[in-house]
């Protein structure tokens, strides 16, 4: 909210580079239709040419999505057992691996080639080899399009994951979701525009600088909801048993308008008086939302089995299993599809937490079996279910979904069981508004070690690039001024992946 | 100094010499190493109008074509410099052509050659830039009929280029690295001359008149003293405080309230938060695991003092960035480097990647360049960052400039330091370990000696220890030993023995501790403090016992699980008892354990492998614990490749036989001598006080993976020029230096070649308080001015380059810059200058016209309304309801409970109790979380640890909203408010006044009064303070 914002369009003594400062930096028009608050400026209006100036307030061009679900494994999940099938891997099992180059591992545990615990088959009409671990996600394969040719930069998890969710290895950047906040604006009125579902057992590497503001202005970062716990969004109400009633807080919250109300008459020309009042107007539309849009036990049984709600199981013990890691994946699946109905832009589910013994994420130094088998498998019910989920409603023709980790795994062994991290090469998807479906793009090479050509890798750049690009977005004009450079999410690279785009 | 005076084009050459010429020059395009010997920097600074302009060229050796040579440095290079090497630069040469070198213009371009020598007609140079509408240069005005003349008569001339002279692209001045200038102090009209009351309120009304706006009426005392309050110490004034204010009819009554809040300890809390916020301190490493730090809060706590003791600015650059070289003795030299290491660190990169590794060089990498813009958005304002991957877009940095920057903080990692805050105990501490290092050589020598007399035996057998030693991997078998009951008190004796079946000659006895990580403690765990060994027949150790060892008298020092070897001199024995007679600390309780007994007989066999184990008790807990594991031949560190301990303990006693031989009694008296001596030594250092410890920039020395520096000795490391930042892509090395901003002082630092790591930084300290560096001054006057008026003069704090924003007020800049620079560089004197103007006493309402004419207030025809940051309203909070803890300084508040902390520690702050009185101090002391920030603050935009924050972005969001209505820390102190007011006499009406005026500073009027107690009666006291303290006028400050 900048409410000085029409002020300094009306007075206008300024350079046009400095009035680009004041309205927040080095933006584009369509940044600023976002500050202006107007879903109708842009979003709806996918005809309007491009970007007309300042006070345009228009995309770059059409938009084929308008919602993102972002979908991160923590920890680092390999490609090799769930999405990038080797059949060399299967073939050389056990025997030392060589791949010709000296090999830079994060842990130096170079063991030999090892094939993934779990047999592969095809799928769908394109027929993609997915794992067994991975087989719910077999129905959806011909909605999606996949990435194996993934690069980073570093095996070190913390700046692997800032690289995946910011664009930067560095702490101080925008999230992906804050980005497209602050570039398209809100859809709805009494709901975040960019929600975040943490892993239920803590944050991955970083916590909440994955999604934080950054130098965006901070009501852009991600809103941290917690399906199915006593508060899932912190403060939304005042505490139980305390001298705060249903009543005296009804009553207190229209004190509060009246006299600040009073307040704001007395003082005019200041447009932040007025967005404070309306602040809490827009709380107590919160209030009436949220709940609402987390409920879920509403929702039939045939939706809850997409999504795979419907194991029975209530006590899931103290190991890693399937049954849990499917509930509470699917759950967070679920309530992004409601939250997505209901205008929230961008959702952002987390899967696994950070380097806690033992394992509850995706970093598999140990054994791949124990710990990918079952988080995958949770994992592709939930995912699966909100595919076919937002396919049956006709959302997903506008919806982006996208899979990505920090990086993959190696193909030789480490230990007997585990793999080391893989920042040479790893997997993304995509599926839904504007993508290819059923494709493959970007193979990597015999053992899923590095991409197949080497001189063409695939960054994180080129992902939100084309993830920008559908939402209508040119990446290389969406900015914003911080410490002298017009910072974008793709820094200076970033080429839109036109191989995916339908 | 060269004037311009030559040839019939001195008029336009006037006009570019005006224009920077060549900002600087790099050797052979930046590329190369800059080879220090055989070059020489010149700088030519003719002034021209009074400006200065710096020409500095590197030359390798003397020209000898002179006249020519002059025409191309005077009038040619201008021209190229100005207009052409902009995009025609090598690394990225449009067309092909790099015309910042000799050797690119004679190759051409695309285009072919760019000339003919001899032959302007012919040259592709002339004719792209000449003509009615020549092709080149691309952006901006055709070069000048002048200009094409000076080319053409250049390249007829022979186009004289002088060796290995390279030129870098002028971008022309920029206001903020040109000398800070004196300007006079406007002359207004009578009638402003009136109201202005300082130099600031007439620069400010003479702008303000030029754009036809005028000042506002001063505000009433009671918004003034509210302003000053929140301004200056971070808090609000008590009703008292403000009818006294109020009721001071002394002509001086706003500046003596001024001095009473400049000297309050509170305003050093409230300004060093300010400074946190842009030197982004936290108390956690951030990135993956965020592990806290626990002894940051020294640095904090010297900003905090830096501020309260008016700390001249000069003096505050140089104790940070290199008060441990500058001010070696003292408490704020050292605690103060805590600036080099407050930014982020990737503990992760550094402790389990080696230096070796790309992935550990990456993340040393960023981490010196965060020290680096740290250093330079902090004090000079500038991104040198931008210049990591490639020169500088937009400003004179280039990569070399950068990267010589890293190249003074490349001896550094972030590290714990010890420190001695007593100058006294300090130089006491230095001569001991000088003492120590004596006494250590001295014994090595004697050491030598013994071994050259006893031979090759001696070498030998320690050549056999130090392999054994070596490939000893240390094991733990699932059997750890044997383990006694568990005792209350540690004077109880406890006993194992062996049976060894019969009777034998027993020679030696080894015993070995036991190794368990419960309660951190590992090796030698359960080793007892005093014990003896003995040797009988009789089982029950009455008659006949062979005393082997006795170590009842004195505590032994617990060996760890180093094998012991024990002599045993005496008749055969069947039995073998170790007696614990004091145990060894478990947790708050005491026990007895042992890995292993080992009883060596004749061909060095172990006799008591398997044999039968008694005790006094056992705790018997299978498999980890149970009397059979005391002879099972396992224990921790047992080579699995030889009986290598068995041998070890035999082949140390060898070892020993032979060094005692070989000492000669005069070498033996020497030793102990200078053992006694070395004892003595350490007795005093052991007896000296404690040492402080501060997180800081510094050497560290460390084991494993992130070793730091100091196992080189602090060596800095060789920093290359990265090319596009990549530590895969090393270019030349660069010495330490920093970027040419000042007048006649070089960018590379002169220093011996031998020079400390600590010179370094002292060189960057003084470019960086140097008197004449532009950047620094204007930086912080900016930024102080900032926090006042809630727009700084040039409203991009860390950014004075050409992507920041230019100030509206440059004259009044430069005025308060000369006098706060020249005048002692007292903060305080700055905050007098500034909050006892007029121009900060105007009222902050609005006015219609002015808005028209200038909406964002840049002129300061109004005071512009504040809202209260995070800081500031928590810390309110707590004083209105009663609440705030004064307690000053030492280790931050926790508001949050630490789960897992062992790994990656879950920082739970919906766990904390809103009512601990721990966390009521001020939010200063508030312990910073990277990852995980505190939620309530966060949404109340608090600094992000993990940036440098120039600016607080200010917002109003829902979240907010609902934080402040509902967040547990609102809901208890709203109660705890109401409980204050409860106690104070008086009706309902009364307290809810009295809670209005803690908050709002007044009273309310009637219509509030009536609908707030209406309220107070029906929900109580405490749903009305809660209401209270959502109000707008609580959170705004007029």
């Amino acid at each position: 909210m900048q409410p000085q914002l029409s002020e300094a369009v009306r007075s206008c003594p300024l350079s046009r580079r400095e009035w680009l400062w004041q309205s927040g930096g080095g933006l584009g028009g369509i940044a600023l239709a976002g500050l202006l608050g107007g879903e109708n400026l842009q979003a709806e209006d996918e005809t309007l040419p491009s970007s007309t100036g300042p006070t345009g307030g228009v995309l770059h061009h059409p938009a084929k999505a308008k919602r993102v679900v972002q979908l991160f494994m923590s920890g680092g999940a390999s490609h090799v057992d769930t999405f990038d099938y080797k059949p060399e891997l299967i073939k050389q099992n056990g025997q030392a691996w060589d791949p010709g180059e000296s090999v830079e591992l994060f842990q130096n545990g170079h063991g030999e080639t090892m094939a993934s615990p779990w047999k592969w088959r095809p799928f769908g009409e394109c027929g993609k080899y997915l794992s067994e671990t991975v087989a719910p996600l077999g129905e959806c394969v011909d909605e999606m399009a996949f990435i194996h040719s993934m690069v980073g930069k570093t095996g070190v998890h913390s700046q692997a994951t800032y690289l995946q969710a910011t664009g930067f290895q560095l702490p101080g950047f925008p999230g992906m979701g804050t980005w497209v906040s602050y570039g398209l604006g809100s859809m709805n009125e009494n709901l975040p525009t960019f929600v975040v579902l943490p892993d239920r057992r803590g944050y991955a590497s970083n916590g909440p600088r994955n999604w934080g503001p950054g130098f965006l202005p901070a009501e852009h970062q991600g809103t941290i909801i917690r399906p199915g716990t006593e508060n899932p969004i912190a403060d939304l109400f005042a505490p139980h048993d305390t001298y705060i009633s249903r009543q005296s807080d009804a009553r207190g919250l229209e004190l509060i308008r009246q006299l600040n109300r009073r307040h704001e008459q007395r003082r005019p020309g200041d447009g932040r008086l007025d967005a404070r009042i309306r602040s809490y107007e827009l709380a107590a539309k919160m209030q009436l939302a949220a709940p609402e849009a987390l409920d879920i036990s509403g929702e039939p049984k045939h939706i809850l089995e997409m999504y795979g709600l419907n194991h029975g199981v209530s006590d899931f013990g103290s190991e890693i299993n399937a049954s849990e890691e499917t509930e509470y994946f699917g759950q967070k699946c679920l309530v992004a599809r409601r939250l997505l109905e209901r205008g929230v832009r961008f959702v952002q589910i987390w899967s696994g937490n950070d380097n806690r013994h033992p394992r509850r994420n995706w970093d598999s130094h140990e054994n791949i079996e124990r710990d990918h088998g079952p988080l995958a498998l949770g994992m592709s019910h939930g995912a699966a279910g909100l595919i076919r989920d937002l396919k049956q409603r006709g959302m997903l023709d506008d919806t982006l979904v996208l899979w990505t980790t920090e990086f993959g795994r190696m193909p030789c062994s480490q230990g007997s069981k585990g793999r080391d991290h893989n920042p040479f090469g790893f997997t993304n998807w995509l599926a839904g508004g504007g993508i290819r479906a059923g494709v493959t793009f970007g193979e990597s090479d015999e053992w899923g070690y590095k991409p197949a050509d080497r001189d063409k890798p695939t960054y994180v750049y080129d992902v939100h690039a084309t993830i920008l690009h559908l939402l209508g977005i040119d990446h290389e004009r969406l900015t914003f001024r911080s410490d002298g450079i017009d910072r974008r999410l793709t820094d200076v690279h970033g080429h839109v992946i036109q191989e995916i785009l339908a | 100094m060269h004037a311009v005076e030559d040839v019939e084009t001195s008029r336009e050459l006037g006009s570019f010499m005006n224009d920077r010429v060549v900002r600087k020059a790099i050797a052979d395009s930046g590329r190369q190493p800059f080879k220090r010997a055989t070059s020489r920097l010149n700088f030519i600074a003719p002034t021209v109008n009074g400006r200065f302009v710096l020409l500095c060229l590197l030359s390798l050796a003397p020209s000898t074509a002179r006249g020519e040579d002059e025409l191309f440095r005077k009038h040619v290079a201008p021209i190229l410099a100005t207009r052409c090497v902009g995009c025609h630069h090598a690394g990225d040469a449009k067309g092909d052509l790099d015309l910042t070198r000799q050797v690119g213009l004679i190759a051409g371009g695309e285009s072919g050659p760019a000339i003919v020598v001899g032959e302007p007609s012919e040259s592709v140079l002339l004719d792209m830039v000449a003509g009615d509408d020549p092709e080149m240069p691309k952006n901006g005005d055709p070069l000048t009929a002048k200009q094409v003349a000076v080319l053409r008569k250049w390249i007829q001339m022979g186009a004289t280029w002088p060796d290995d002279l390279t030129l870098v692209e002028d971008k022309g001045p920029w206001w903020s690295t040109e000398p800070i200038a004196n300007p006079p102090v406007p002359s207004v009209s009578p009638a402003d001359e009136t109201w202005a009351r300082t130099p600031v309120d007439r620069f400010i009304v003479h702008k303000l008149r030029e754009h036809g706006l005028a000042p506002s009426a001063e505000a009433d005392r009671r918004t003034l003293i509210r302003r000053l309050y929140f301004d200056l110490i971070g808090l609000p004034p008590e009703p008292a405080q403000i009818d006294a204010f109020i009721a001071d009819s002394s002509p001086d009554a706003y500046e003596r309230l001024v001095d009473r809040l400049l000297a309050s300890a509170h305003y050093g809390e409230r300004w060093a938060r300010h400074w946190l916020d842009v030197v982004h301190y936290g108390d956690t490493h951030g990135y993956d695991k965020d592990k806290p730090r626990p002894n940051a809060w020294p640095y904090r706590d010297y900003v905090v003092r830096a501020f309260n003791a008016d700390k001249p600015y000069g003096r505050f650059i140089r104790e940070q960035l290199a008060g441990d070289v500058l001010y070696p003795e003292t408490r704020d030299g050292i605690e103060a480097t805590g600036f080099i290491s407050a930014g982020p660190w990737d503990f992760i990169g550094h402790a389990e990647v080696p230096e070796t590794k790309i992935d550990g060089q990456i993340a040393r990498n960023l981490d010196r360049d965060d020290m680096v813009s740290t250093t330079m958005n902090t004090f000079v304002s500038m991104t040198v960052q931008c210049a990591r991957c490639h020169d500088h877009k937009f400003d004179p940095v280039s990569q070399e400039d950068y990267y010589s920057l890293q190249a003074v903080f490349s001896a550094l990692d972030r590290a714990d330091r010890r420190y001695d805050p007593d100058a006294r105990i300090a130089a006491e501490r230095a001569r001991l370990n000088t003492d120590r290092q004596k006494l250590t050589a001295k014994l090595e020598a004697i050491d030598t000696r013994i071994h050259q007399r006893a031979g090759s035996e001696l070498t030998e057998i320690e050549q056999r220890i130090a392999a054994l030693e070596q490939d000893k991997p240390k094991q733990q078998s699932a059997a750890f030993g044997y383990h006694s009951n568990i005792e209350a008190r540690d004077d109880v004796e406890k006993w194992v023995q062996v049976d060894l079946g019969k009777s034998l000659p027993i020679e030696n006895i080894i015993v070995v501790g036991c190794y368990d990580n419960f309660n951190s403690i590992g090796a030698g765990f359960g080793f007892p403090r005093r014990f003896k060994i003995e040797a009988s027949d009789d089982p029950r150790f009455e008659q006949k016992v062979t005393l082997v060892a006795d170590h009842t008298q004195d505590d032994m020092p617990n060996p760890g699980v180093e094998p012991l070897l024990f002599d045993v001199d005496g008749p055969r024995s069947r039995y073998v008892r170790v007696t614990a007679t004091r145990l060894a600390t478990r947790q708050n309780d005491y026990i007895f354990a042992l890995a292993e007994l080992k009883v060596i007989v004749p061909d060095t066999v172990n006799a008591a492998i398997g044999a039968h184990v008694t005790s006094l008790d056992s705790i018997e807990a299978p498999s980890r614990w149970q009397r059979k594991n005391l002879v099972d031949g396992k224990f921790y560190g047992k080579s699995t490749a030889s009986s290598g301990a068995d041998n070890l303990a035999l082949l140390r006693r060898r070892q020993q036989e032979l060094i005692d031989q070989a000492t000669l009694p005069a070498t033996k008296d020497e030793q102990q001598r200078a053992q006694e001596l070395l004892a003595g030594n350490s007795n005093s250092i052991a007896k000296l006080p404690a040492q402080e410890v501060v997180y800081t920039g510094t050497v560290h020395t460390g084991a494993g993976t992130f070793r730091g520096t100091g196992h080189d000795g602090g060596k800095p490391r060789v920093i290359h020029v990265l090319e596009r930042g990549d530590v895969r892509t090393p270019g030349a090395v660069v010495q330490p230096g920093t970027v040419a901003v000042i007048d006649g002082v070089e960018a590379r630092f002169a220093l011996p070649d031998d020079h400390a790591e600590g010179r370094r930084r002292a060189a960057l300290a003084e470019w960086l308080a140097h008197k004449k560096n532009p950047l620094t001054w204007r930086s912080i006057v900016n930024r102080v001015w900032q926090y006042h008026f809630g727009r700084g003069i040039v409203d991009s704090p860390n950014d004075f380059g050409r992507m920041g924003l230019l100030p509206t007020h440059p004259e009044l800049l430069d005025w308060l810059v000369a006098e706060f620079r020249d005048g002692g560089q007292s903060m305080k004197a700055l905050h007098r200058l500034i909050v006892t103007s007029s121009v900060y006493r105007q009222t902050s309402a609005g006015n219609d016209r002015a808005a028209e004419t200038d909406g964002d207030n840049l002129y300061l025809w109004r005071m512009r309304r504040r809202q209260l940051d995070a800081e500031s309203l928590r810390d309110s909070v707590l004083l209105i309801s009663g609440r705030l803890n004064h307690q000053m300084h030492g280790p931050g508040f926790q508001d949050f409970v630490i789960d897992k902390p062992e790994h990656s520690p879950h920082y739970e702050y919906h766990r904390h109790d809103p009512d601990d009185p721990r966390s009521h101090r001020r939010s200063i002391y508030r312990f910073l979380v990277r990852s995980q920030p505190q939620p309530f603050m966060e949404t109340l935009d608090c600094a992000d640890p993990s940036q440098s924050v120039a600016k607080r972005s200010q917002t109003l969001t829902a979240l907010q909203s609902l934080a402040l209505l509902n967040n547990r820390f609102m809901v208890r102190m709203s109660e705890h408010m109401a409980q204050r007011d409860a106690a104070d006499p008086g009706d309902l009406s009364a307290k809810v006044a009295r809670a209005f005026a803690r908050t709002t500073g007044r009273s309310p009027t009637a219509d509030e009064q009536l609908a707030l107690t209406a309220y107070a009666r029906e929900f109580g006291l405490a749903n009305t303070c809660r209401v209270i303290l959502n109000l707008n006028e609580f959170v705004f400050v007029d």
